[in-house]
């Protein structure tokens, strides 16, 4: 029997340096298959790529509106792929990132409405995070229950959720009638109104640029989350309800109520991220998630559920979302969903990076290293 | 006996980064022989066989099968070479009868299931004289059935070389020799058998040679009939080794431990547990005896509170435990530690490091909201320390130990905690002979220190050495308790399978009633034993 001409050996430990170089390989190959989907369309890939990285900024007559648009698309993303990475770590896979985030902006809407011409500002953003957190928690509680007592499967609970939450959403944006206070009186055909002015997100001058205060907040909570995953008890349990339930219920852990209590963040988290999504737009809309409950589970899993891991994958998944629409508004023939389909690609290069760093590959006749 | 070799290696070397598993071994296996592969935990036995089995390929070396120089790459390539392997942990898809794990395999069987595949494997099993249901599902077979098939299967393909991962670490003693039947015939029809095991003298009964590995390294090949369990151990461990277990005179306190009438019901709702009394003492090792699945986890899990009992007490220094939550009962002083079959499912978190492993029990007790990582460390510094532990470090996560260190953590971390009652099952499951004795020198040490055990254990021979009393399961009943150093095998053998029933061999008392019980003086009771 011949020896074949390649074969994998397992390699443990790959260094960080390696392991960064492996990542940086994936995403230069990622871009050049990007690179030559372009060019076959005629477009010069790199100025295109220049325009994406840079995201039309330089030579804007308004700059820093483009960086706060930025901001807008990635505070929503990093809070909701932290909160992912909170359940996945328990190994419960919350799916349903989009129902949750819906559900916040429905509640963080509904307080606006209802409340907004009553509380100053700084309350009704406050409030209407409130609402979003726990409107988003108790709908992930509802999987996470039937999960507990009934043994039910959480991943086609939660992702069943997303359409009841999005048709929920869409019923409200589309029926003219006159208890439903979410539609603009003046226009004939149903229209989300605008909030009050004291539902908007608080924007705090930085010279010319305003600073939208969700990205504090939401650096603060990257920021929580590092602490209470990998310092605090809870944190622990989490792991170790993910790692083994039966060791977690003989260590003497209360697994339900883990279970529980941590679905309950996760989803309140993307609540709020819903929420701040609503009051940084200032007006509802029928389908307000921008895919981020699907994208989050992406950079969750990119970021292999590193708190701090995250904060990068996200900011680069962004540039590369938020580049790529700016960039292609001066090309016809490429949109935004050329960003999806790059990020794809990363995805896909990345993985098999991750294959290159715990395995390497021996050549025939070769004797391997290290020997 | 020809000379041709079924098998032959030569000066296989492997390693795995930076920690070399094998270094330049020299091992045959002549047709129609029976070879033992003795030694310690992480000494290479398994990686060895794996590249047989063409799981892992040798960085350097050469094997010939009948005398051809061959290069192993894949499981497929062993299998069409005439090589099977039984590994430890079975590889059978649950949900697939018998003779469909066989046919899973078979390429010659075409893509469409045939109604005559239960026939021609039921056949195939009658010839080598297996009596297998084709038609059972996997989930309801037991291990030793699991293992019957899995051999079957080997030899279905053909194999004549057939290599056996300690096949006998989950079997009973009945099962063990059944299963030697099994080899002894396959060796007269000509099989080359390679088998490894801890078992002394399993090696000594079964084999015709023992090869041993000391740390990755062949230390010498011996025919078995000129061997000792002394001299075995010696090449395998590389120094003297004392090989009587001690068993050392405590004075007795009081009951710590009183189980009355407990009746406990398994999962599938059957009387796991059926109205059995017994007590124990500080200072004194009760081991527990009984044919696999008699009981023995439903009875552990009971008193940890991870299973709530049907009816009877269960009474901790005269302090009811019925219906505490397993934290409550840890906080008293109970430990539990059951080793189950795959060695890693209950009392470690496998992928969380061995510090984290550490605080398993008590991260809760450290103040404010933190964990206290510091203390674990320096606790996982000292049990490493203190048991001989081989790890990388403290962060290393535990399931990247080898077995034998992987349940050190586990006892050292149950030891720490300071108990006052221990519950330890199978313990020294699939550990080799140093590791055994460590932790017999534990156990010893505590019941030194007035702890109460209870030994839930499969070898009888160590059940007899160590304990002090042995109380016998069957089917859920105890069958009497008697002690250690009156009984024989026999009658341990005889009360196991229900034959011989004493548990009204004293009058006097009531069969495992404690003459000073301390039930009914509730409340009272701590102040002559302190754990």
């Amino acid at each position: 029997m011949r020896e074949p001409l390649f074969r994998a050996v397992k390699q443990e430990g790959a260094g960080p340096v390696r392991q960064l170089m492996a990542y940086g390989t994936a995403v230069l190959l990622a871009l050049a298959v990007g690179a030559a989907l372009l060019a076959v369309q005629g477009v010069d890939p790199i100025t295109f790529y220049k325009q994406m990285l840079t995201m039309g900024i330089p030579g804007s007559r308004y700059p820093w509106r483009a960086v706060e648009n930025f901001v807008k698309l990635f505070v929503p993303l990093l809070i909701v792929s932290l909160a992912l990475a909170l359940a996945f770590k328990m190994r419960f896979w919350n799916i349903g990132g989009e129902g949750q985030f819906i559900m916040g902006a429905f509640w963080a809407g509904f307080a606006a409405m209802r409340l907004g011409e009553r509380l100053p500002q700084p309350v009704m953003v406050l409030v209407m995070a409130l609402c979003g957190a726990l409107g988003g928690g108790l709908y992930g509680i509802l999987a996470a229950a039937l999960k507990v007592r009934f043994g039910t499967n959480e991943t086609l609970l939660t992702l069943m959720l997303n359409y009841i939450a999005l048709y929920f959403l869409q019923f409200f944006a589309e029926t003219k009638a006159p208890w439903n206070f979410f539609l603009d009186p003046g226009s004939a055909r149903p229209k989300f109104a605008k909030f009050p002015g004291s539902a908007q997100m608080i924007l705090i001058p930085v010279g010319p640029f305003r600073l939208n205060l969700s990205l504090i907040a939401a650096l603060v909570l990257c920021a929580l989350i590092f602490v209470y995953l990998n310092y605090t008890k809870r944190g622990y349990e989490i792991a170790v309800v993910g790692d083994s339930p039966s060791t977690a219920r003989y260590a003497g852990m209360k697994v339900g109520r883990i279970v529980i209590r941590t679905v309950f963040l996760s989803a309140a988290l993307i609540g709020m991220a819903g929420a701040f999504h609503m009051s940084s737009a200032g007006v509802m809309s029928a389908s307000p998630t921008n895919d981020v409950g699907w994208t989050g589970i992406v950079v969750a899993w990119l970021a292999k559920l590193d708190t701090m891991g995250i904060l990068v994958v996200s900011l680069l998944i962004t540039v590369l979302q938020f580049g790529c629409q700016t960039a292609s508004a001066a090309y016809p023939s490429i949109d935004a969903n050329f960003a999806n389909l790059l990020q794809g690609v990363i995805l896909f290069t990345v993985l098999a990076a991750d294959l290159f760093t715990r395995f390497k590959i021996v050549v025939r006749g070769r004797k391997e290293a290290g020997k | 006996m020809e000379q041709r070799y079924a098998i032959e290696m030569r000066g296989i070397c492997k390693s795995f980064g930076s920690v070399a598993a094998n270094q330049g071994i020299d091992l045959e296996v002549r047709p129609g022989e029976i070879l033992a592969l003795l030694g310690e935990n992480g000494s290479g036995k398994t990686t060895l066989m794996n590249m047989l089995s063409g799981i892992y390929k040798p960085d350097s070396g050469a094997i010939f099968v009948d005398g051809q120089e061959v290069s192993i790459n894949s499981p497929e390539d062993a299998k069409k070479l005439g090589i099977g392997m039984v590994h430890q942990h079975f590889k059978l898809v649950d949900v697939f009868s018998a003779a469909d794990n066989i046919w899973l395999g078979d390429e010659k069987a075409g893509g469409i299931l045939k109604k005559d595949r239960y026939d021609i494997i039921g056949e195939t099993a009658k010839t080598f004289g297996f009596d297998i249901d084709p038609r059972k599902k996997v989930y309801n077979m037991s291990v030793s059935e699991k293992q019957t098939l899995e051999i079957v299967k080997v030899l279905y393909y053909g194999a004549k070389i057939v290599i056996l991962d300690e096949p006998t670490a989950v079997l009973t003693v009945q099962e063990t020799s059944k299963l030697f039947d099994v080899l002894r015939r396959m060796k007269a029809s000509g099989h080359a058998i390679i088998i490894i095991t801890h078992k002394l003298n399993e090696v000594l009964e079964i084999s015709d040679r023992v090869a041993i590995l000391r740390k990755g390294e062949h230390i010498c090949t011996v025919e078995t009939a000129s061997a000792d369990e002394q001299q075995l151990t010696e090449h395998m461990v590389g120094r003297k080794v004392e090989l009587d277990i001690q068993r050392p005179v405590v004075e007795k306190a009081r009951p710590l431990l009183e189980i009355r009438d407990l009746t406990i019901r398994n999962d599938e709702g059957a009387a796991a547990i059926d109205g059995v009394s017994f007590y124990i003492r500080g200072g004194e090792i009760l081991g527990v005896a009984g044919i696999a699945g008699c009981g023995q986890k439903e009875l552990c899990e009971a008193i940890a509170g991870l299973r709530p009992i049907e009816s009877g007490m269960m009474i901790h220094r005269g302090e009811d435990i019925v219906g505490l939550s397993p934290k409550a009962i840890l906080e008293k002083g109970i430990s539990m530690s059951f080793i189950p079959e795959d060695r890693l499912g209950m009392g470690l978190a496998p992928s969380m490091s061995i510090t984290d492993n550490m605080l398993l029990k008590k991260y809760d007790q450290a103040r404010g909201p933190f964990v206290d990582r510091k203390g674990g460390r320096a606790e996982a510094e000292q049990v490493i320390r203190d048991l001989e532990i081989v790890t990388p470090s403290t962060e290393t996560p535990v399931r990247r130990l080898s077995g034998g260190n992987v349940q050190k953590v586990l006892l050292g971390r149950e030891i720490k905690a300071g108990p006052n009652v221990i519950v330890t099952a199978y313990p020294v499951r699939g550990l080799d002979i140093n590791s055994s004795y460590a932790v017999y020198d534990i156990l010893n040490q505590q019941k030194k220190d007035g702890v109460g055990i209870l030994f839930v254990g499969e070898d009888l021979d160590v059940l007899i050495g160590l304990c002090d009393k042995i109380m016998v399961l069957c089917h859920g009943k105890v069958m009497g308790v008697v002690h250690a150093h009156k009984t024989t095998k026999e009658e341990l053998g005889l009360m196991m399978t229900g034959a011989l029933d004493l548990t009204h061999k004293y009058e006097g008392k009531p069969a495992g009633y404690a003459r000073d019980s301390r039930i009914g003086e509730v409340g009272m009771g701590d102040e002559e034993v302190e754990g």
